[in-house]
């Protein structure tokens, strides 16, 4: 069964909505990652890096604690099928979401979360809100996502997966 | 009351991101792929209306002096310039993303669509959080 996806240019535009939404409803910044961060604070204050006042993230936490609750909803609901959308498979015939692929999620979510505290910030933090703001640090940040991503793509998916 | 408000508009706007990073497909590790092989612009598109969105609104925000809810100017603070972190970080970072085709957000909606994979890689960024912490004054920044 295919799905069309929500069309870009509605859901781009919905997704930039977040960043007046957080600051004028939460006097916040957009973001995703702090989260990490703010849980092992939760439970341990050492390395230094975990000893800060965390109360300032903690929003992050209920922001995610929404999206798994979407998560949950689309397990329960059965509709996920854009997870095995059979057009993207064409392009890519992976059966990436299996259990067989453990080190891959295991390994890259260990990039995912040193990459974005060392970088300072993730998608969220640098691609749309930083460079929403014009800022410097999130534009060479979105390079350095995009330059990953494409060595990834071209030299090692297709070894792991031999496409 | 206040606590709780702040707390259920987290929350929903959390929700309102998930549905739709969910319903665009943005959360897929094929949407990803096809993205970093320039194979459809789905994904740009996505990404470059969010960022005008954003900018927009903030312009708007600016010459409006739209205060928040609470009656306060809005204030922004700039991501700090620390452009060996930044770059190398982000490289990281991209390189976990076309792994797996997840960003953050994205990962904390695996963790409820498909909790063995999502908790994998929860597991995995809490992990490498912890480790950027001991290598934290090491690093180049």
């Amino acid at each position: 069964m295919n799905k069309e996806p929500l069309a870009w240019y509605i859901a781009g535009p919905m997704i930039g909505l977040i960043v007046p939404l957080l600051l004028i409803l939460r006097e916040k910044q957009f973001g995703v990652s702090s989260s990490y961060r703010y849980l092992i604070s939760l439970f341990t204050k050492k390395p230094n890096y975990f000893s800060y006042d965390n109360k300032v993230d903690a929003w992050q936490i209920q922001f995610a604690l929404g999206l798994i609750g979407v998560g949950l909803y689309y397990f329960f609901t059965n509709d996920s099928d854009f997870f095995f959308n059979e057009d993207l498979k064409n392009n890519f015939p992976v059966d990436f979401y299996s259990l067989e692929n453990w080190f891959i999620f295991l390994g890259g979510g260990f990039l995912v979360g040193f990459g974005a505290r060392y970088s300072n910030g993730c998608t969220a933090g640098h691609c749309i809100m930083g460079m929403s703001q014009l800022s410097p640090a999130s534009f060479i940040a979105t390079i350095g996502f995009f330059v990953g991503g494409l060595i990834v793509a071209y030299f090692v998916n297709p070894i792991l997966f031999s496409y | 009351m206040k606590k709780i408000t702040n707390i259920i508009i987290s929350i929903s706007l959390g929700a309102f991101l998930g549905f739709v990073l969910t319903e665009s497909q943005a959360i897929s590790w094929y949407r990803i792929q096809e993205m970093f092989h320039f194979q459809s612009f789905h994904m740009f598109g996505l990404l470059g209306s969010a960022v005008v969105t954003g900018a927009l609104s903030l312009i708007i925000i600016k010459k409006l002096k739209i205060k928040s809810m609470n009656n306060n100017p809005v204030k922004l603070k700039d991501k700090p310039l620390i452009w060996k972190a930044n770059l190398f970080g982000g490289i990281l970072f991209g390189l976990g993303w076309g792994l797996t085709g997840a960003c953050s957000a994205p990962l904390f909606i695996l963790v409820g669509l498909s909790w063995k994979l999502g908790l994998l890689l929860l597991i995995g960024a809490l992990s490498g959080t912890f480790f950027y912490a001991l290598l934290k004054d090491k690093l180049p920044h």
